[in-house]
C-alpha cells in the first residue's frame, strides 16, 4: 500500500472494520474502498461472468467492480458499492460471487471458456434440446446468476418517508451546487440542497485546486456555515436524488443511519418526496475510461479516482502509478501524485501532439495495449510509434474524458445531445419541466466555470418563479478545459472491457454489430451492457461510441438508451415506506368489532375492512358447523349481523330525485317518502356498476346504499355525475358509511326483538310494511334509522345508530333477544342464506 | 338520554391520550361534526354567527368552528357536542342548506406540540404531502395520509388536528403516534 500525507480523514481516531474475516483499521472520513486501499487491499471482488479478479475502479457511486456484501445476518446487504460505504466502527463486509475465497475462486474457470460466453450466448446456446430448458438450463442459469446473496431473513430495520416542498431543489453539493444554493439561499428562496456524499464539496474534495488562493475546503466550510445559518435552506447530505417524476416531484433517499454500526431501532433510511418549483441539476460528471486489452485488473482505475484517493483519502495501491489519457485531466493526476512524492511510471497520452505538464516520462501518441498481474496490476504494455515497452506499476489511472451526469435531466424521456466541442453528451430537450443543469452536469466541468454556471442557472431558475436573486461573489478558480481526443478504445486482439460489471468487452460490441443488433437498445439487451447496479455509468457512452465507429454513424445519431429512475440503487424497504405487517395498509374495523372479538369471532378481510366471518362456539370443530348453526338459528329465531361496511351516501337537494333517476336503471323519483327501493346503478355508458337500496327520508333527502366493495367507486361516480355530467342539478352528496353503525336483524322473531329496543313506534306489518324506512329513536332516545329490508329472505330490518353506539347496540340486541333465540351471524352465514334464496351475493 | 354506552373509535371506553416526546396526541371524541352544503343559488350562511372560510381555511367563533371542504361546502365542528344532535341544530340555523350528520363518520386526533411550532412542521413533513409553508394557523386541507383520506387543520401554532375516517382510527392512530415517536427519538 501507499499511504500518503494529508487527506480529509481524521487520523486522530481509529475505526476497526473487517473484510473477508480479516481485521483492518481506518479513520473517520474513509469509505470502505479507501480504507481497504489504505490497508493494501486491492482485490475486492470478482466479475459477474468470467469471475475475473477486480479492484476498485472509481471513487463514487458509479462503481462497477468493488461490490461487497455489507453487514451480517438479517442486515446483510449484497452488491453494496464499497466506494459509497461510509466506514463505521465494527463494519463487516465480505466479497461475493466467489468460491471458496476471493483469491482462489474455482468459478474463475469460466474465464478459460470465455469464447463460449460471448454476447447473446444464452440465446444461442440453450435452444436445444427443448426439454432441457426448464429442468436443466434455467435452474443452472439462475444458480449462476447474480452477484451477492440475500440473507433470506426479514429486514430488521426501520424505514421512513416524508414530503418536502421548496422553491429550488439543488441536486449535488459540489462547486456548481454550492454556488446555486448560495445564490438562492441569499435571495430568500426556500432551498433544498441534496448531496449523495456524507460531506459537501463534490469533486472539490478530490482536487488540489485553490479557491481564492486557499484550499477549496475553506470555501466549502464557509458556504456550508452560511447555508446552515439560513432558515430557508435545508442541506441534506447522505441524500441521493434518484428520480424525477411528474409535476416537479423528485424521489430522494436519505441514509439516516447507514453510517452507524447499528441503528438501534432508529430510522435507517428515509424516502423523501420533494416537490420543487425549480431544480438545478448539479450532479457533476463521471469519468470514462478507454478500453484496452486486459484493462480490468485490480489497480486499473479511473485517473480521477486515483487522484481522489490520493488527495481526499491519502491512499493508493502499492507501487508506481502510470496514467493513460486522451486529455489534460489525466496529466492532473500525474501532477498531484508527483507532488505527493508518488513515483510516476509514465503518462501515456493518446494525443500525438501531447506535451508534458510535469516531470514525468510522457508517451505522446501512445496507447496501453496490455497488462500483467494475476490478482493485481504489476505491469502495463505501452505501444508508441510501433514500439512496445513494459512499465512496472501498481496502479494505472485511465482518463477518457468526462461524461456529464445527465441522468435525471434525461428522465421523462429527455434525450441528451452530443456536444462535439466537449466530446460529451449534455442535457437536451424534453427532460423534467423546470429542471436546468449546471456545472459539470452541463459540461461546465472546470471549477471556475462550474461555480459561475451554478450561480447563473440558479438565478435564471428563480427569475422564472418571480424571485430576484443577485449573483454572489464567487472565488477565483481555474477554468482551463481541453476536450478529450476522441480515442474510444485501443484496437487489439485481447479482450478489452467496456462494461466491467457485466463483463462486456469491445469484442461483444463488435459481435452485436456483426449480428445486426446495432441500435443501442438492442446492443444493451444483447450484451447486458449498462445493466445491474451501476447501470453502465462508466461504460455506456464508450460502448455506443464503439458502435458508432463500427456503423460509421455519428455518436449523436447512435444515441443513448432511455434513462430511467433510479439513478443509483434504492432498497425495496425504503420504497415500501416503512410499515409492514398489520400496518402495511389501512385496516378498517366495524363499530361492533370489539364485541365480535370478545365473542371469539373469526374475521375475514373484505377490502380494507375486517368483518366477522362466523362466531364459533365451544364444541364446534369446523367452520361449517358454526355457519350451519347460525343459519338455522336465524331461520328459526333471529340473527344479528353488522352490515356497516355497505356504503352509504347521503343525497340531498331539490333535484335529488331527478339525479337518482339518472344514475339508477330504475326510477327513484316515484319512490314515496318513508320507503326504500332496490336499484341497479349504471354508469353513463350503460355499464351496471353497483346495486343497492335507495331510501327516501324526505322529498329532497335520500340515502343510497352500495355494496361494500363499491362504496368508494360509487361515491366517486356520483360526484363525477354531479359535478361533470349534470352540474345544473341541485344535488349535494356526502358519504355517511362510517357515520352510522348498521345492524341487520333477520328472522321470524326480528320484529319482536326490535320492539324491545325501539322507542314507541308501531312496527306492525301495516304501519311499517316491507321496504318501509323511518327516522326514530331507540334505547331511550338515541337517534336511529330503521329500514325494513332483507338480503337473506327473512323478515328482516336494518337498524342504524351513530357508530359510537354500535358496539353497545349489538350487545343489547343479543341480551334482550336471548329468549327469542338471538344469535350473531357472520358473512359466511349471510352468503349461505342469500344463496339459499337465490339472491346474488358479492362473490357472484 | 340513551342508556347505551359509547365506544370510542379506538374501541376503548374513553378517549386515548398519549405523549410522545414533544407531542401530546389525543382523541377528540366529543367533537360533533356536520357537513353544510349550499343548495343551488344559495348564499353563504353564517351559522351561529360564524363567517364561513374560503378554500384552505378554518375559522372558529361562537362556540363552533368550520373548515372549507369544497365549493359551497363546509364541515362544521362543535366541540363537546358529540352527544347531542348537532346536525339538527345546524339545520335549524341554516334551513336553506343541506346538512348531514358526520360526527361518527370521522375521528379527530388533536396534536399538541410542547416543542414549538417547528416541531409541528417536522411532524407534518412525515405525514402528509402538504407544503409546510402553507400550514399556518387557520389552514385546513383534505389530503392523503398512509393511503387514507384525512383533513388536516392547523388550529394554532402549536396545535394540529388530523381528522380521518372513524373505521380506520387504529391505523391513523398508529401513523400519528409512530411518526411523533420517531421525532422524539431524534431519528426523523
Amino acid at each position: 500500500m501507499t499511504q500518503l500525507s494529508g487527506g480529509l480523514i481524521d487520523r486522530g481516531r481509529t475505526i476497526r472494520f473487517r473484510f473477508d474475516g480479516k481485521d483492518y483499521q481506518g479513520h473517520p472520513g474513509d469509505t470502505l474502498a479507501s480504507a481497504l486501499l489504505a490497508n493494501g487491499v486491492t482485490l475486492m471482488g470478482r466479475s459477474f461472468k468470467y469471475h475475473r479478479p477486480r479492484g476498485v475502479f472509481s471513487a463514487g457511486s458509479e462503481e462497477p467492480n468493488a461490490l461487497v456484501e455489507l453487514r451480517t445476518g438479517a442486515r446483510r446487504e449484497p452488491n453494496t458499492r464499497a466506494t459509497v460505504v461510509e466506514l463505521f466502527d465494527g463494519l463487516e463486509a465480505s466479497s461475493q460471487n466467489r468460491w471458496p475465497s476471493l483469491k482462489h475462486d474455482f468459478m474463475a474457470v469460466n474465464d478459460l471458456f470465455a469464447n463460449f460466453f460471448a454476447a447473446g450466448f444464452y440465446y444461442k446456446t440453450f435452444m436445444w434440446p427443448r426439454a432441457f430448458w426448464e429442468k436443466i438450463y434455467e435452474p443452472a442459469i439462475r444458480k449462476a446468476a447474480g452477484l451477492g446473496s440475500l440473507s433470506f431473513q426479514a429486514d430488521p430495520d426501520a424505514y421512513d418517508k416524508g414530503f418536502l416542498h421548496c422553491d429550488l431543489l439543488v441536486i449535488g453539493g459540489g462547486a456548481a451546487g454550492l454556488a446555486a444554493a448560495l445564490t438562492a439561499g441569499r435571495a430568500g428562496a426556500r432551498v433544498i440542497l441534496a448531496d449523495e456524499d456524507f460531506r459537501l464539496g463534490g469533486r472539490l474534495l478530490a482536487e488540489t485546486h485553490l479557491l481564492d488562493g486557499a484550499p477549496a475546503t475553506r470555501w466549502i466550510d464557509r458556504v456550508q456555515a452560511e447555508l446552515d445559518s439560513l432558515p430557508n435552506v435545508r442541506v441534506m447530505t447522505r441524500t441521493t436524488v434518484w428520480g424525477a417524476f411528474d409535476h416537479g416531484v423528485y424521489g430522494a433517499v436519505e441514509r439516516v443511519s447507514d453510517h452507524l454500526p447499528d441503528p438501534n431501532g432508529a430510522v435507517r433510511q428515509t424516502l423523501w418526496r420533494i416537490t420543487a418549483q425549480r431544480t438545478v441539476l448539479a450532479a457533476g460528471a463521471t469519468e470514462r475510461h478507454i478500453p484496452f486489452a486486459n484493462n480490468d485488473r485490480p489497480g486499473v482505475m479511473l485517473a480521477g479516482a486515483v487522484r481522489a484517493y490520493a488527495n481526499r483519502w491519502a491512499a493508493l495501491p502499492d507501487g508506481p502509478v502510470a496514467i493513460f489519457t486522451n486529455n489534460d485531466d489525466g496529466h492532473r493526476t500525474a501532477l498531484d501524485l508527483a507532488e505527493k512524492g508518488v513515483t510516476i511510471a509514465g503518462v501515456v497520452d493518446a494525443r500525438p501532439d501531447a506535451r508534458s505538464l510535469g516531470r514525468y516520462q510522457l508517451f505522446a501518441g501512445g496507447m496501453v495495449t496490455d497488462t500483467k498481474g494475476r490478482h493485481g496490476l504489476t505491469r502495463i504494455e505501452v505501444a508508441q510509434n510501433g514500439q512496445t515497452t513494459w512499465l512496472d506499476c501498481g496502479a494505472l489511472g485511465v482518463s477518457g474524458g468526462w461524461n456529464p451526469n445527465v441522468h435525471i435531466a434525461s428522465h421523462h424521456r429527455g434525450r441528451p445531445v452530443w456536444d462535439d466541442g466537449l466530446q460529451a453528451f449534455v442535457p437536451g430537450e424534453g427532460g423534467p419541466v423546470g429542471l436546468s443543469a449546471a456545472g459539470a452536469a452541463a459540461g461546465q466541468g472546470a471549477t471556475g466555470a462550474a461555480l459561475a454556471s451554478g450561480a447563473a442557472v440558479a438565478q435564471a431558475a428563480l427569475a422564472a418563479i418571480g424571485v430576484d436573486a443577485a449573483l454572489p461573489d464567487l472565488p477565483q478558480a481555474e477554468s482551463e478545459f481541453t476536450a478529450p481526443h476522441p480515442v474510444w478504445h485501443v484496437p487489439g486482439k485481447g479482450r478489452a472491457w467496456v462494461d466491467f460489471q457485466n463483463d462486456v468487452t469491445v469484442k461483444d460490441v463488435k459481435l452485436a454489430h456483426q449480428e445486426n443488433l446495432r441500435p443501442v437498445e438492442h446492443l444493451k439487451r444483447w450484451t447486458t451492457l449498462g445493466m445491474a447496479t451501476d447501470q453502465g455509468k462508466t461504460a455506456n457512452v464508450t460502448a455506443l461510441a464503439v458502435m458508432a465507429e463500427l456503423t460509421g454513424q455519428s455518436i449523436q445519431n447512435t444515441g443513448t438508451t432511455i434513462f430511467r429512475p433510479p439513478y443509483t440503487p434504492v432498497s425495496m424497504s425504503v420504497l415500501g415506506g416503512g410499515d409492514t405487517g398489520a400496518n402495511f395498509r389501512p385496516r378498517r374495523l366495524t363499530p361492533t368489532h370489539k364485541w365480535a372479538k370478545a365473542q371469539g369471532a373469526v374475521f375475514i378481510e373484505v377490502g380494507q375492512w375486517m368483518r366477522a366471518q362466523y362466531f364459533p362456539r365451544p364444541g364446534e370443530t369446523t367452520w361449517r358447523q358454526t355457519v350451519d348453526r347460525e343459519v338455522l338459528a336465524t331461520r328459526k329465531g333471529v340473527g344479528i349481523c353488522d352490515v356497516t361496511t355497505l356504503g352509504k351516501v347521503d343525497v340531498q337537494g331539490a333535484d335529488a330525485a331527478e339525479f337518482l333517476d339518472r344514475i339508477y336503471a330504475n326510477a327513484m323519483k316515484s319512490l314515496k317518502v318513508g320507503m326504500v327501493r332496490y336499484g341497479l346503478m349504471l354508469r353513463e355508458d350503460g355499464h351496471a356498476c353497483d346495486d343497492g337500496t335507495c331510501a327516501r327520508l324526505a322529498d329532497d333527502h335520500y340515502v343510497v346504499t352500495t355494496t361494500t366493495a363499491q362504496a368508494g367507486p360509487v361515491y366517486r361516480h356520483m360526484e363525477y355525475a354531479r359535478q361533470c355530467l349534470w352540474p345544473e342539478l341541485d344535488v349535494q352528496l356526502i358519504s355517511t358509511t362510517d357515520a352510522w353503525a348498521q345492524i341487520a336483524i333477520a328472522g321470524p322473531n326480528a320484529r319482536k326483538l326490535l320492539e324491545r329496543v325501539v322507542d314507541g313506534v308501531d312496527l306492525s306489518n301495516e304501519a311499517f310494511p316491507i321496504m318501509a324506512c323511518a327516522s326514530l329513536t331507540v334505547c331511550q332516545g338515541l337517534r336511529a334509522r330503521l329500514f325494513r329490508i332483507s338480503f337473506s329472505g327473512e323478515l328482516a330490518y336494518e337498524l342504524a345508530v351513530p357508530a359510537r353506539y354500535g358496539n353497545a347496540l349489538i350487545q343489547r340486541l343479543i341480551e334482550v333477544g336471548a329468549d327469542l333465540g338471538a344469535v350473531p351471524y357472520g358473512t359466511e352465514a349471510l352468503g349461505v342464506m342469500r344463496i339459499e334464496r337465490a339472491m346474488p351475493q358479492a362473490t357472484s | 338520554m340513551t342508556d347505551l354506552l359509547e365506544t370510542t373509535a379506538l374501541g376503548l371506553d374513553g378517549p386515548a391520550v398519549e405523549r410522545h416526546g414533544g407531542f401530546t396526541i389525543s382523541e377528540n371524541a366529543d367533537l360533533a361534526l356536520a357537513s353544510l352544503a349550499l343548495r343551488r343559488d344559495g348564499t353563504d350562511p353564517a351559522p351561529f354567527g360564524l363567517t364561513l372560510p374560503g378554500p384552505g381555511g378554518w375559522v372558529q367563533g361562537g362556540g363552533i368552528a368550520a373548515f372549507w371542504t369544497g365549493p359551497g361546502q363546509w364541515m362544521v365542528e362543535a366541540p363537546g357536542g358529540a352527544a347531542r344532535d348537532f346536525a339538527g341544530e345546524l339545520k335549524s340555523a341554516c334551513p336553506d342548506a343541506s346538512v348531514t350528520e358526520q360526527t361518527d363518520g370521522w375521528i379527530a386526533f388533536e396534536i399538541q406540540s410542547h416543542a414549538g411550532a417547528n416541531a409541528i412542521t417536522g411532524l407534518v413533513e412525515k405525514l402528509v404531502n402538504v407544503d409546510t409553508g402553507r400550514i399556518c394557523p387557520g389552514f385546513a386541507t383534505r389530503t392523503g395520509l398512509e393511503h387514507m383520506s384525512v383533513f388536516v387543520i392547523r388550529r394554532s401554532e402549536e396545535n394540529l388536528a388530523v381528522i380521518g375516517m372513524r373505521s380506520a382510527a387504529g391505523t391513523l392512530w398508529h401513523a400519528l403516534t409512530h411518526a411523533a415517536a420517531r421525532i422524539q427519538e431524534g431519528s426523523a
